[in-house]
């Protein structure tokens, strides 16, 4: 366990340079953007003289690497700093975002893997025969299809043709659990590729698994089949899942901007993609810490998940 | 006594090739039966029939009687047939569940727990309550195997079926497992044995069948077959398995391969372990150096060094006084083609989806240059001289035995001219009509060949006694060297005694006890 404890940190304290490096490339390209929060603010008739007036306001004529200091000092106690093109601060932008996203991501997840792992252990079980030709087919022609056009089409369906749910989140604010029936579209699009993918990955890992000779002693033993299926032969397929479940987790958390966009959901997805909008740099900034973290950390509970499931694998930091 | 399981007349056949054919046995309880054979004789067919399996694709016919259904299986890995994602306690835990469910809730788990510990005991692992915390890669190999037999006992089995549990073990190892089996066949339980190690079936078996391309050629009481074997299969077999080799004289030819002061390291997570020291080690052209010791004495590590399979270490390997660097990738061509290897896991060596033949000439295009053709013919004309058939190496390496497949590997190892050919550990996992073959097949080798040198990882004597000379390895330490006869008769490290005396004593013991009673096992008394 000192082995496993030691590795954790190790790759904690790799995550933590990560994050950083993925800060310092978030601002060089912000930097390289043409334009900035200056020329953004100043609007449509941009007058030169104002512009330079905002930018010394906002400290923009200072050096980069003296902004890019000053914010990172601040980050270390905590400050994310402020925005530039309303003067709030980054952390309540974070703050505001991070509900409907989570709760998007939540709602999601809870369907994701039971739907993924049912349909992957069905397809496995019934392998070659209708019912996992069925899943397999479906699941491939799902997975093809991209998801603004899943998303516009069941918007045109479910929305516009039947009427039966909301287009849109327009006008719920940020409090969508009052409104379940404008989630119900966004989750089944946010579904709809992952459980694909996964219920492909337990497929395979589970037709491996069910073919091996431990699961061949476990029958020989009499022991009963669910059991067999779910604690002999799932462990075994679940490692490869997990590795993609967190990928999956990951890019529900740092906001799908183009679910959120299509449905107006107020989450990080489009907070971020205002801030790039008005070249906010610090909230650019402050997102890419929370989505480098995020990735760093989930992907290392994955890694502890594969660690717990295929304990012979050694794990690399 | 009653049969606790009985197989009449039984027929598998695949595409109308017969693999068991017409085979019947009975098997009583705290009996060890045999079944022996060279691998393809069907013995493993047959075997996994009395736990109701058969090959894919298998017509049968033929009746197997269990009269309370429960065979335990002891598969020739254990590792393989212990799920890796769940603990040993675990995997006890599921088959002792169905057998509580009749008492009340809450008495359920301690019941099960009882009755794990028991088996545990019954498969003497002692140490067992800390066993079951541990996944099954934490286990030693004689553990995993310790708990694979645990399984069967806690199921109740009254027939355990081990299929080869001594393949490829050193001699100690080989004692204990012999004493385990006695065990189990003590508490009554009925013990089939399919191996194709005859000392082991002669220090076991009450019941030896004697199996040959899909029949049982020979049945007979052990004492008897082996003081008056009828068939002529038998006396083969026997004969293979008995037969003394006479070591051929180390010669003063040049020398080929020189190790001088190598320390091999293996690096983990826990930091530098030495595994290998050799301050010295001579390999002349036109001999064979056997390198013999237990698994873990650093046998394979050395071999490895040698054909720049492994790079960590210090000190020099030179070929003709040159030395060779550490790594494959900076050999030349004219390096990698002068030491080659022979793989433990012929099947493994081989892509399973191209015939042998292609595979065998690739050598000569890879690693001298010669035209596609040319190296065909070439291939072909080493793998007749090894004994296979045209017709045979152009089939994909599926479809040939593991004798086959191991004569091929050593073809394909030729076909590179090498100065110097390590067999790692070749023979160990064949029966003993073909071990003799290869062992023969290599000997020829040596003759034909005046240039080549031979190495010879091994941990079985018998196979040591055919080179010239003898290394000893022991925890990576080279503690003894010089001239098979020497080392075998008068050793002079006491470890090399102890694995001298090891190997000898399974088969004496028993062959003593042949004159005992025929009924009960008076080895195990």
């Amino acid at each position: 366990m000192i082995g496993l404890r030691s590795w954790v940190a190790r790759r904690l304290l790799l995550g933590v340079a990560q994050t950083a490096a993925v800060v310092l490339l978030v601002f060089a390209l912000t930097e390289a953007l043409p334009g900035d929060a200056a020329v953004a603010l100043a609007g449509d008739q941009p007058d030169p003289e104002r512009i330079t007036a905002i930018r010394e306001a906002l400290h923009l004529d200072r050096p980069a690497y003296e902004r890019l200091a000053d914010w990172a000092a601040g980050l270390l106690h905590g400050d994310f700093g402020t925005s530039l093109a309303s003067g709030r601060p980054v952390s309540s932008y974070i703050a505001d975002g991070f509900g409907p996203t989570v709760l998007l991501a939540v709602l999601t997840m809870g369907l994701l893997v039971p739907a993924g792992v049912g349909l992957g252990v069905l397809a496995a079980r019934h392998e070659g025969r209708l019912a996992d030709r069925l899943v397999s087919s479906v699941t491939l022609g799902v997975y093809a299809v991209p998801e603004f056009a899943f998303g516009v089409l069941l918007i045109t369906v479910f929305a516009l043709r039947l009427g039966w749910l909301p287009p849109t989140a327009v006008g719920y604010g940020t409090d969508l659990l009052a409104h379940p029936a404008a989630l119900v579209l966004p989750v089944l699009v946010l579904l709809s590729r992952p459980v694909c993918s996964l219920a492909r990955l337990v497929r395979a890992g589970m037709i491996d698994a069910l073919a091996s000779p431990y699961v061949a002693q476990a029958r020989r033993y009499g022991i009963s089949g669910a059991r067999i299926r779910y604690a002999h032969a799932l462990p075994n397929a679940i490692a490869p899942a997990a590795q993609q479940l967190a990928r999956t987790i990951d890019w529900l958390l740092c906001g799908v901007i183009v679910v959120e966009a299509l449905y107006v959901i107020p989450g990080l997805g489009t907070v971020l993609m205002n801030a790039v909008a008005e070249r906010d740099v610090p909230v650019v900034q402050g997102l890419a810490v929370v989505f480098g973290l995020t990735a760093v950390v989930l992907n290392l509970g994955a890694d502890l998940v594969v660690h717990r499931f295929s304990p012979r694998a050694g794990v690399a930091a | 006594m009653n049969a606790v399981a009985e197989i009449k007349d039984l027929h598998v056949e695949i595409d109308g090739r017969p693999i068991v054919d017409g085979v019947s046995l009975q098997v009583r309880p705290g009996k060890i039966t045999a079944l022996v054979g060279a691998s393809g004789s069907g013995k493993t067919t047959t075997g996994l029939a009395l736990l109701g399996e058969y090959p894919a694709g298998a017509r049968v016919t033929g009746d197997v009687r269990i009269p309370n259904g429960l065979v335990g299986y002891v598969p020739q890995h254990p590792g393989a047939v212990l799920n890796p994602a769940r603990r040993v306690g675990a995997l006890l835990r599921d088959i002792a569940r169905d057998q509580v469910r009749s008492l009340p809730r809450p008495e359920r788990r301690a019941a099960a727990r009882t009755r794990i510990l028991h088996a545990l005991s019954a498969a003497q692992l002692p140490e067992g309550e800390s066993l079951l915390r541990r996944y099954p890669h934490q286990l030693s190999g004689g553990q995993q195997q310790r708990a694979v037999l645990a399984q069967a006992l806690l199921l109740g089995a009254r027939v355990v079926v081990a299929d080869e549990p001594t393949t490829g073990q050193d001699a100690l190892t080989k004692r204990r497992i012999v004493d385990q089996l006695a065990a189990v066949a003590r508490q009554g339980i009925a013990v089939v044995l399919l191996s194709h190690d005859l000392d082991v079936v002669r220090a076991l078996a009450d019941e030896v069948l004697v199996m040959r391309g899909g029949q049982v050629v020979e049945a007979a009481p052990a004492e008897q077959l082996w003081l008056a074997p009828r068939h002529p299969w038998t006396a083969e077999l026997l004969a293979a398995d008995g037969k003394t080799y006479d070591s051929p004289p180390t010669r003063e030819g040049h020398t080929a391969l020189q190790v001088r002061g190598l320390t091999a390291r293996h690096r983990d997570g826990a930091g530098i372990k030495e595994v290998v020291r050799i301050p010295e080690l001579t390999l002349r052209a036109g001999e064979c150096l056997a390198v013999v010791g237990r698994s873990g004495s650093g046998k394979t590590t050395l071999a490895r060094c040698l054909a720049g399979l492994h790079r960590d270490y210090a000190g020099d390997v030179l070929l003709d006084g040159t030395p060779l660097p550490r790594s494959l990738r900076a050999r030349t061509r004219e390096q990698l083609a002068a030491v080659q290897y022979v793989f433990q896991d012929a099947k493994a060596a081989f892509d399973e989806h191209r015939p042998v033949l292609d595979q065998v000439a690739r050598t000569a295009v890879r690693l001298r240059g010669t035209g596609p053709r040319e190296a065909l013919a070439e291939a072909l004309n080493t793998l007749t001289g090894l004994g296979l058939t045209e017709e045979l190496v152009r089939r994909r390496p599926g479809r040939l035995s593991g004798g086959e497949l191991q004569r091929t590997a050593l073809a394909r190892a030729l076909l590179a001219r090498p100065r110097v050919l390590i067999c790692d550990e070749i023979t160990s996992g064949l029966d003993t009509v073909t071990r003799r073959g290869l062992l023969d097949t290599l000997a020829v080798l040596l003759r034909d060949r005046p240039e080549l040198a031979l190495v010879l990882i091994t941990h079985d004597l018998d196979t040591a006694a055919t080179a010239a000379r003898i290394a000893v390895l022991d925890a990576g330490e080279l503690i003894e060297q010089g001239p098979a006869q020497q080392v075998l008769t008068a050793p002079r490290h006491e470890f090399t005694a102890s694995l001298v005396a090891g190997s000898t004593r399974l088969a004496p013991d028993l062959r003593g006890s042949a004159s005992g009673p025929v009924v009960g096992t008076p080895y195990l008394a």
